[in-house]
């Protein structure tokens, strides 16, 4: 059972490859109303309203941490519900690893898709390559390639 | 894309008040910067180069985010293979 609390990282960065579909690999995904009204800003990607997910509040009093809201109210989020942080801020996992907090991102969604049989392992590699060419995210290129070495290791 | 590129060129040079081959030379030099940084930072990870060496040549900055990046997307990589 995996419980997964989203920032707007994962969110913007799946739907910017046609990937946020992916999303619906964990079993229950909670959405703080925060990380919602960050999303509205820049335009509610229409794929979100085909996943099923839980718009919930936040309580961030004790998480004081130097993070955008929507990244706070995440972290809270995944803290009172023992859920996974999705994020793909670093400075956000660092904060989700310091509140003993199980933490993951884009990359980990794509993989996770792929070992539960929704994608195939090219496509895969695909998308771990367009997170870095098409979307906002920086990651360098090197990491990437050295995630994807990780994954044709595995089989 | 060229389209793209052009226009872009064409309003940045506007916008700074230089002709558009200036643009352009300071795209190459920042493309072939950024390929560079690529470069140093792939040999590192690969082990071809060690950390000092890869400081040395692209910063501390640049070497300890590539780390962080790293770390975190082996961590996924381990995640999502075994959740």
């Amino acid at each position: 059972m995996i419980l997964a609390v989203s920032d707007t990282g994962p969110i913007i960065h799946l739907d910017e490859i046609n990937a946020l579909d992916l999303l619906s690999v964990v079993d229950q995904l909670l959405v703080p109303q925060t990380v919602y009204e960050e999303l509205e800003e820049g335009g509610v990607p229409a794929a979100l309203e085909s996943l099923s997910y839980d718009l919930v509040t936040a309580d961030t009093k004790g998480f004081n941490e130097a993070l955008d809201p929507g990244e706070t109210a995440a972290l809270a989020v995944a803290s009172k519900h023992s859920g996974v942080l999705l994020t793909d801020d670093l400075e956000a996992r660092d904060a989700a690893e310091s509140h003993d907090i199980e933490v993951h991102g884009s990359v980990g969604v794509i993989i996770l898709a792929y070992h539960q049989g929704h994608i195939e392992k090219p496509r895969a590699i695909g998308l771990m390559r367009s997170l870095q060419t098409e979307t906002s995210l920086f990651i360098a290129d090197a990491v990437v390639e050295q995630g994807i070495e990780l994954l044709d290791d595995s089989t | 894309m060229a389209v793209d590129l052009t226009e872009r060129v064409q309003e940045i040079a506007d916008a700074r008040g230089v002709p558009e081959s200036k643009i352009l030379e300071q795209a190459l030099e920042r493309g072939v910067e950024d390929l560079w940084v690529d470069l140093v930072l792939t040999q590192y990870l690969d082990g071809e180069i060690d950390r000092e060496k890869a400081i040395e040549l692209v910063g501390r900055d640049r070497v300890k985010r590539a780390d962080r990046e790293a770390k975190a997307v082996k961590d996924d990589v381990r995640w999502g293979l075994n959740a």
